[in-house]
């Protein structure tokens, strides 16, 4: 029922989505300055690190790394776009806001589903089509729950978590499924003007969700339903519709991370459960790259590719990867200490 | 629901509103009595003993710094590192021969200090509870790959260490195992802490309406801080009786607590009508999931399947709780 809503409202979508608001904003503009200190001070941040690694790391430069952490960030990407998706339509309170808590173990069972399919013999298309129907079934679980019977997103999604790890250590009994089909052959070892199809899967589906997010009616729906609900209904929108069309969205990227998955070690493996914290980091620290402070596409994408890097340059530094995740920590907190200050006193809780 | 829909609630209405407010107990209840049908050992003295011991006392305690630090409003995704930092600094202090008593006490410093982290940045450095345990959590699980090599457990199982850790987990007083009595001390204490003080009016305060906590006087910063502070060391007292009760210190095991503490924290909510955390809310979600656990495992159910047992069932009590509190609507 979304799938023909949304398509109509697509169609009726202009190109420009702001709305041309021209009241004053003397007070503001202090405010405004800050806010742009921060936003240039996370690039900036962000900027260092990476210098700091293209001049100290050997081979960080080269063609061939780039290529290889977009690679390795294919997965995080697809996953923290779903979770900012989530974020976007249910608002970012901290207790009661959008989130969905079940994404990487949805991604688990849709790859275990679609591990399991290819090694029953049966063709690509059946066995992608079994991991999306897996992926947007949890997805609209999580928007029963959440939309239909009104139980707070963190908690539905929690208990939905459960029942996704629960059913992917059924079916797989907690072993590696091992896969092959021509389809995850291409996608390992198929390239594009040299730039391998796992790359390209993060390119394409950022520019396809960033146009949908940023350029369309709907997007743009999608944050006032997030930013302020009741306003959103006072303006006609319906809220329900555009909430639970975030969960199915992310269902469905569950789903599109868990075939990547499988593609990537060709078989499908337990402790998917563990990118949770990493993907709800990715879509978080994304925000910081926003003028409003809210979470982007581009903004995720960028948080995604950042993190990747960090990994590799650490990689490359021959730093113990028990590191990473530290680093990883301690730049959130940096980064969000940073824009909180800017944020100015009445927005710091 | 104005008064006038009060007045004229139906019978069918207000039976309705008993199972949306109770729908914890009653499951709870049912369900006892499906494995007490089910199983013929589950009531048994043995049994109820492992469920209470292993299950029920280091859930509860995290549980209930949890309900503290979410009835102010907040989250602590960090509570698996504060149990983890008790454990790690206690073991390794008791490694190194040191007493137990000094072991403990450092031990849960060391969770505190987490606690006093967390505090700092969300007090001073005004970073949103999510985010900024969300670090402390990543940071916490770095420093204990560092500190064990990428995650090597500690054994003591004998000797000096063993002796000490017997002391604390396997004495009792007057027939009650030392663990239960310390969650019992917990729970009064919480109790009194959140339900029956000043500071827990502060802490409610804060949860429900933030901006007139602030207007009205309340010193937020310093009552939040203590809220950390307070989860925190819980957290600590569960990652002691931890590490003497598998007598081992297993690196990053705290964060087993976390999902579930916050599922037993808000299945609790589902008994008060505006859905605040309750001490005894708190008690029964935890209650809820140990038991079901630990039926599904006597009645024979496989591992992985009892994931799913508990995972439909939690969505169940909450789906009938919320669902219900909507129609009524």
């Amino acid at each position: 029922m979304t799938a023909t809503t949304m398509k109509s409202t697509v169609k009726a979508a202009g190109a420009g989505a702001a709305p041309g608001e021209k009241q004053p904003r003397v007070q503001n503009t202090g405010k405004r300055i800050g806010t742009v200190a921060v936003r240039l001070g996370a690039i900036a941040t962000f900027t260092l690190i990476l210098v700091y690694f293209a001049l100290f790391a050997p081979g960080f430069l080269s063609s061939f790394n780039f290529i290889n952490v977009v690679e390795q960030s294919a997965i995080l990407g697809v996953l923290a776009f779903g979770m900012a998706a989530v974020i976007i339509g249910g608002g970012s309170n901290v207790t009661e806001g959008g989130i969905d808590l079940s994404i990487a173990a949805n991604m688990g069972l849709c790859a275990a589903v679609f591990a399991t399919m290819l090694q029953a013999g049966y063709p690509d298309t059946v066995a992608v089509l079994a991991g999306i129907a897996c992926g947007v079934a949890v997805g609209a679980l999580n928007a029963v729950a959440v939309v239909g019977l009104g139980i707070l997103p963190l908690l539905a999604t929690l208990a939905v978590m459960n029942i996704a790890a629960g059913a992917e250590l059924t079916l797989t009994q907690n072993t590696v499924v091992g896969a092959t089909s021509p389809l995850l052959a291409f996608l390992v070892s198929g390239s594009f003007l040299g730039i391998s199809t796992l790359a390209w899967c993060l390119i394409l589906f950022s520019l396809v969700i960033l146009v949908f997010i940023h350029k369309t009616a709907f997007g743009l729906r999608l944050y006032a339903v997030g930013g302020h609900p009741e306003a959103a209904r006072a303006a006609g929108i319906s809220v329900p519709l555009h909430v639970s069309f975030t969960y199915l969205f992310s269902g469905l990227c569950a789903a599109i991370a868990g075939i990547l998955a499988v593609s990537r070690l060709s078989a499908s493996t337990p402790g998917s459960g563990e990118m949770l914290l990493s993907v709800l980091a990715a879509a978080l620290l994304g925000t910081v790259f926003s003028r409003r402070l809210v979470p982007t596409i581009g903004g995720t994408l960028l948080s995604v590719l950042f993190i990747g890097f960090l990994a590799n340059g650490f990689q490359l530094l021959n730093v113990s990867s028990y590191w990473v995740n530290g680093v990883q920590g301690a730049l959130i907190l940096l980064v969000v200490a940073v824009t909180s200050f800017a944020r100015g006193p009445e927005a710091s809780r | 629901m104005s008064v006038s829909q009060d007045t004229r609630a139906t019978g069918a209405q207000k039976i309705g509103s008993f199972i949306a407010s109770y729908s914890v107990v009653i499951t709870f209840l049912a369900i006892c009595l499906f494995f007490a049908m089910a199983s013929p050992t589950f009531l048994t003295g043995a049994n109820l003993y492992n469920v209470l011991v292993n299950n029920v006392v280091m859930l509860a305690i995290v549980a209930l710094g949890l309900t503290i630090v979410i009835s102010s409003g907040g989250i602590d995704l960090s509570v698996g590192v504060s149990v983890d930092m008790a454990s790690m600094v206690f073991v390794m202090l008791l490694a190194a021969g040191y007493g137990g008593v000094f072991g403990v006490t450092v031990g849960l410093l060391a969770a505190v200090a987490v606690g006093v982290l967390n505090a700092i940045l969300i007090t001073r450095l005004k970073i949103s509870p999510f985010l900024a345990t969300l670090g402390v959590l990543f940071i916490g699980q770095s420093t204990q790959q560092l500190a064990t090599s990428g995650g090597q457990p500690i054994y003591l199982i004998t000797g000096y260490a063993g002796a000490q850790f017997n002391a604390i987990a396997r004495t009792s007083l007057l027939g009650v195992p030392m663990p239960v009595l310390v969650l019992v001390a917990c729970i009064v204490v919480v109790y009194l802490l959140l339900h029956r003080s000043v500071f827990g009016r502060g802490v409610q305060a804060m949860g429900a309406q933030p901006g007139v906590a602030w207007y009205s006087g309340l010193r937020v910063p310093r009552q939040l801080s203590l809220v950390y502070i307070g989860c925190a060391l819980l957290c600590g007292i569960t990652g002691i009786l931890l590490s003497a009760t598998v007598k081992s210190y297993v690196p990053l095991s705290g964060n087993a607590f976390l999902l579930d503490a916050i599922g037993a924290t808000f299945i609790g909510t589902t008994l008060s009508a505006e859905r605040r955390p309750t001490v005894i809310g708190t008690l029964l979600g935890v209650l809820l999931l140990a038991v079901v656990k630990n039926g599904l495992l006597l009645i024979g159910w496989n591992f992985y399947w009892q994931q799913v047992g508990i995972g439909v069932l939690v969505f169940l009590v909450l789906a009938v709780s919320f669902g219900l509190r909507r129609a009524r609507q």
